[in-house]
C-alpha cells in the first residue's frame, strides 16, 4: 500500500460504508465515530490493513449523560481517534484486549478513572488507585470532587500466602528497591533463578495531574504538566502548549519553534545520558555509570544557561518559549555539544568490545518486531525491535520537517540494542541542536496569545526521550481546559517488560528492565 | 610462666591489631583508587585524605540499633558474623608477616590446606547467616555465595597446589621462604598459575565480575539485607579481611612472601614493609579488574567455572608437575 495519510481511512470508509462517520482532518488525520461493537471491527480493519497499526491512548471522557471512550490510533504516517460513547447509567463496551494486546493497560486505567466496564477484559482491580480508594467513585467524573471522597480504612493485611509451588520464590520489586529509583511493584515469581511470572501494580504516585488541570488555568497547566517528570519536562510542557496551540489555532513564530528543539533535545541528550549510565549500574558496571553521568553534568549545565533553571527549565508556554538564547552563549552551547561528540567513540568501543557488558546486555529481554507492534511499545524500545516509528519523522512538530537527521533502527531487538539506539540518537540529538542553532531564522519568539482558548478537541503527539508522548486537549471555550489526557510513553513500554522477562534469570530483570528507561512518576501522573 | 611475648604477637603484632589496620587501610586504598578510577575523589573528610574512613564507617556501624527479625533463626543470625570474623583473623595468624608467623613458628606441615580450608569456612558461616535472616533476598544471596564459592574452592585448591609442588612442600612459611632462597617468586616460574589464582580469589572474594551474591539491583543487601548494627559491621569487616587475606595468600604463594632486601636495622621491620606493599600492589591489581567489568550473571559464573577455571586449573597443575619433574631440575 502507499503511504498516503488518509488511505486507512479510505479503507476504512469502503469497508463500513454509512455504517461510521467519518471526518477527515479532525484530530490529525481523521476522526471515525463507531460506537459500541463497531469500534472492533474498525480497529480490526485497520490493523489488516496497516501492520504497523498500534493503539496510542484510550481517552476515557465525561460528555454529560454519556461517557466517551476514544481510540487514538497511530498507523503508518496516519493518527486516528475512533470515537465511541456509552450511557453512564451502563457504561460497558467491549475489550479490545484480544483484537490488540497492547491496549490492556489503557483499558485498565480508563476502567479505573472513569468507571467505563469492559466487556471481556480479563483482569479487574484497581490498576492505579490505592487500594483503600472507595467502590464506585471515578475520579475523572466531573461530579467527582476531590474534597468529598473518604477513603475507606485500609483491610489488614493478609498473611503472606507462599506460592503453592514450593519451588517457586516470590521476588517482590518495589516499591522500595535500589533496582527502581521510583516507586512502582513488580511482584516476580522465580523458580530457582528463572522468572516465570511477572505481576505489576503501578499507581503509587498517582497525582491525579489530569483532574487537577481541570481546575486551573491554561496558562497554569503548562506548569503543572511539567512536573509530570523531571528528567522530560520541557518535552511534556511542549506536549501540551502545543495542543492548546492547536485547539486555538494558534501559530507560534519560527523562531521559537528551533528554540523549543533545541530545548527539547537538550532534553532527550540529558535523559539518553542518564539511562546509558544507569544501566551500567545495574549490570554491576559503575565505572560506565560514573563515566556517563559525569559527561551529563556538562549538559544540564547547557540546560540551565539556555532557559535560566537546570532541571524544570519552564521554558515553553502558549505562543512560543519564555525566554531566547543569547548570542554571546553559542560558543559555548557548540564547544560543550563537541566535547560529548568526542567522548561518544570510547563509550561505543566499550558496548562493541566490553565482553562482560555484552555478555550482560546481548540477547537479554529479546522482544520480537511481531511483539513489539502487537504490544504497542514506542520509542528506542520498538526502534530497538526494528520498528520504525518516531514522531518527530512521522508527523513532524515544531521545526523538525525542516532539520535533518536520521531515524536509528536497530532489528535485534535485545537490550544492547535499546541501549545502542540510545547511544546514536545522542549523536543525532547533537546534529540537531547544532544544525537549530545554524538556522535558527531571526524575529520575535513569542506572540501574545488570550487566555481563554476557543471550544475545541485537540491530539497531539511529541517524542519524548522515551517515546512517543500524547497529549488530548479538550476546551469549552473557558481558560481552564475540560479535558486533557496524557499518555506517557513508560505506560506504553511497561508491557513489553512483562513480556520479556518471563523465562529469563531474575539476574537479567533490572538490565532488561532499566533498557526501557522507565519512568514512573510518568506512568502515574 | 606467661609468655607475654606472645601474647603481645597475638594481640597487637603482628596479630589482631595489625591485621584489623592493614584491613582498615587496604579498605581505604581500595575505595580510593576505584573512586579514583571512576572519576570521583572518594573517602575525603575522616583523617588525612580519609584515611580514617573505614574505621568512623565501622565505629558507626557499631552505635546502630541492632534488630533481630522475628522469623529470623537468632542464635546462627547473631553469631555468625562473628565467628566468621573470628576464623578468618584465626587464618590470618598462620601467614607469616614479619618472617615468621604470628605464633612464632614456621607453622606445620599441611598448613596451606588448613588455612583454606578456614578460608571456606569462614564463607559457609556467611552463608548461614544469610540463610538464618529468613528473608527472600537474604536466602536468595546466600545460596548464591554457596553455590559460588563451592564451585570455585575447587580450583582454588587446585591452583594453591601449585606453589605447593615447586616447592615440595605444603607448609606456607617454607613455600614463602623458598621463594626468598633457593628459588625465584613463583610469579616468575608459574605466571599462568598466577593469572589464574588472582582470577579465582577474585571469584572467591565476591569481587567484579564476580560479585552476584551482592548485585544489589537484583537483590537489595543479598545476605545482608537483614543485618543492622554491630553484626553488620562484623559482616562487613569479614568480607575486608577475607580481601586482605586473599591478597596476603597470593604474596605468600606467588610474590615471595614477607621476604625482601633487608638495607639495615632488625629484619621484621623490612619483612613487613615488603609484606604490606606486597599485599597493595595485588589489592591495586583486583580493584583493577572490579573498576573496569560488568558483573557476570550467577549462570555465567557457574559455567565459566566448571567449563573454563577448572579445566585450567587441572592443566596448570599438570604442567607444574611436568615442569618440576623434568624441567626446573635442568635449570636450577
Amino acid at each position: 500500500m502507499s503511504n498516503n495519510k488518509t488511505d486507512i481511512l479510505n479503507v476504512v470508509a469502503t469497508k463500513f460504508g454509512t455504517k461510521v462517520q467519518i471526518q477527515l482532518g479532525h484530530l490529525s488525520t481523521g476522526t471515525i465515530i463507531a460506537n459500541n461493537g463497531l469500534h472492533r471491527d474498525v480497529l480490526k480493519t485497520m490493523i489488516d490493513a496497516d501492520e504497523k497499526t498500534g493503539i496510542t491512548a484510550i481517552t476515557g471522557l465525561d460528555l454529560g449523560a454519556n461517557l466517551g471512550v476514544y481510540y487514538h490510533i497511530r498507523a503508518t504516517n496516519a493518527f486516528v481517534t475512533i470515537k465511541a460513547e456509552v450511557p453512564k447509567e451502563n457504561p460497558k463496551i467491549q475489550t479490545i484486549v484480544d483484537i490488540h494486546p497492547g491496549s490492556l493497560f489503557h483499558e485498565l486505567e480508563v476502567a479505573d478513572l472513569l468507571g467505563v466496564i469492559f466487556e471481556g477484559n480479563p483482569t479487574s482491580g484497581h490498576f492505579v488507585l490505592s487500594e483503600n480508594w472507595p467502590e464506585g467513585i471515578y475520579p475523572l467524573r466531573k461530579d467527582v470532587k476531590a474534597n468529598q471522597v473518604k477513603l475507606v480504612p485500609t483491610p489488614a493485611s493478609e498473611k503472606i500466602k507462599l506460592p503453592e509451588n514450593e519451588r517457586l520464590v516470590k521476588i517482590i520489586i518495589g516499591p522500595q528497591h535500589p533496582a527502581l529509583l521510583e516507586p512502582e511493584k513488580f511482584a516476580v515469581t522465580v523458580d530457582g533463578e528463572i522468572v516465570t511470572k511477572v505481576e505489576p501494580r503501578i499507581g503509587y504516585v498517582h497525582r491525579g495531574i489530569e483532574k487537577a488541570t481541570e481546575s486551573r488555568t491554561y496558562l497554569q497547566d503548562v506548569y503543572l504538566v511539567e512536573r509530570i517528570c523531571g528528567i522530560c519536562n520541557s518535552i511534556h510542557a511542549c506536549a501540551f502548549v502545543e495542543a492548546v496551540e492547536k485547539v486555538g489555532k494558534i501559530e507560534i513564530p519560527p523562531r521559537a519553534k528551533y528554540l523549543r528543539v533545541i530545548a527539547l533535545e537538550l532534553n532527550r541528550l540529558h535523559s539518553h545520558l542518564l539511562t546509558l549510565g544507569h544501566a551500567g549500574l545495574e549490570i554491576g558496571y559503575e565505572t560506565l555509570f560514573q563515566y556517563f553521568w559525569r559527561d551529563r553534568e556538562p549538559i544540564m549545565d547547557l540546560i540551565e544557561l539556555t532557559s535560566g533553571n537546570r532541571v524544570y527549565s519552564s521554558l515553553m508556554t502558549v505562543g512560543g518559549v519564555r525566554r531566547d538564547i543569547k548570542e554571546s552563549d553559542i560558543p559555548t552551547i557548540k564547544s560543550v555539544l563537541e566535547d560529548l561528540r568526542g567522548k561518544l567513540p570510547f563509550y561505543r568501543q566499550i558496548y562493541e568490545n566490553e565482553p562482560t557488558l555484552k555478555l550482560r546486555m546481548k540477547n537479554v529481554g529479546v522482544l520480537k518486531r511481531e511483539d513489539a507492534l502487537k504490544l504497542s511499545v514506542v520509542g528506542p524500545v520498538a526502534r530497538g525491535s526494528g520498528v520504525d516509528i518516531d514522531v518527530r519523522k512521522d508527523e513532524p512538530y515544531e521545526a523538525y520537517g525542516e532539520i535533518p537527521f536520521k531515524e536509528i533502527v536497530y532489528t535485534e531487538g535485545d537490550t544492547w540494542a535499546r541501549m545502542n539506539v540510545r547511544m546514536d540518537e545522542v549523536e543525532e540529538s547533537i546534529n540537531i541542536i547544532k544544525y537549530a542553532i545554524d538556522h535558527m531564522p531571526t524575529g520575535p519568539f513569542r506572540i501574545d496569545v488570550a487566555r481563554s482558548v476557543p471550544a475545541g478537541e485537540a491530539v497531539n503527539r511529541v517524542e519524548a526521550p522515551r517515546g512517543e508522548l500524547f497529549y488530548y486537549v479538550r476546551s469549552n471555550g473557558t481558560d481552564i481546559p475540560d479535558r486533557v489526557k496524557v499518555r506517557t510513553p513508560t505506560f506504553a513500554n511497561i508491557p513489553s517488560f512483562l513480556k520479556t522477562a518471563i523465562g529469563e534469570s531474575i539476574a537479567d530483570v533490572p538490565a532488561n528492565f532499566v533498557s526501557l528507561d522507565p519512568c514512573f512518576s510518568c506512568t502515574d501522573r | 610462666m606467661i609468655d607475654f611475648t606472645l601474647i603481645f604477637r597475638i594481640l597487637v603484632f603482628p596479630g589482631f591489631t595489625f591485621i584489623l589496620l592493614l584491613t582498615l587501610f587496604c579498605d581505604w586504598i581500595e575505595r580510593k583508587i576505584e573512586a579514583r578510577i571512576q572519576n570521583r575523589v572518594g573517602p575525603m573528610v575522616a583523617g588525612p585524605a580519609g584515611i580514617l574512613q573505614p574505621l568512623a564507617d565501622f565505629i558507626k556501624l557499631l552505635t546502630k540499633e541492632d534488630i533481630t527479625p522475628r522469623d529470623a533463626k537468632k542464635t546462627i543470625f547473631k553469631f555468625a558474623p562473628l565467628v566468621a570474623f573470628t576464623i578468618m583473623v584465626f587464618a590470618f595468624c598462620f601467614l607469616p608477616i614479619d618472617g615468621t608467623s604470628v605464633f612464632s613458628t614456621s607453622g606445620f606441615s599441611g598448613d596451606l590446606i588448613v588455612i583454606l580450608a578456614f578460608a571456606t569456612v569462614a564463607n559457609f558461616l556467611l552463608f548461614l547467616a544469610g540463610w538464618a535472616s529468613c528473608n527472600p533476598y537474604g536466602t536468595i544471596g546466600s545460596a548464591r555465595v554457596l553455590t559460588q564459592f563451592l564451585g570455585y574452592d575447587i580450583p582454588l585448591f587446585l591452583i594453591a597446589l601449585t606453589p605447593a609442588f615447586i616447592a615440595g612442600s605444603v607448609q606456607i612459611a617454607s613455600i614463602a621462604s623458598l621463594q626468598a632462597g633457593t628459588f625465584l617468586p613463583f610469579i616468575v616460574l608459574a605466571p599462568w598459575a598466577f593469572v589464574l589464582f588472582v582470577i579465582t580469589m577474585q571469584a572467591e572474594l565476591e569481587k567484579d565480575p564476580f560479585d552476584v551474591p551482592h548485585s544489589e539491583s537484583e537483590l537489595v543487601g543479598g545476605l545482608e539485607t537483614e543485618f543492622t548494627g554491630a553484626k553488620l559491621a562484623f559482616l562487613h569487616l569479614t568480607r575486608d579481611v577475607q580481601v586482605v587475606f586473599g591478597s596476603a595468600l597470593v604474596v605468600e604463594l606467588f610474590l615471595g612472601g614477607p621476604y625482601g632486601p633487608v638495607f639495615f636495622g632488625p629484619s621484621w621491620i623490612w619483612y613487613t614493609l615488603w609484606f604490606v606493599l606486597k599485599v597493595i600492589a595485588v589489592v591495586l591489581i583486583s580493584e583493577y579488574i572490579t573498576t573496569v567489568v560488568a558483573r557476570f550473571r550467577i549462570d555465567q559464573v557457574l559455567s565459566g567455572n566448571w567449563r573454563i577455571l577448572l579445566p585450567a586449573a587441572l592443566l596448570s597443575l599438570m604442567l607444574t608437575v611436568a615442569l618440576v619433574t623434568w624441567v626446573y631440575p635442568l635449570v636450577m
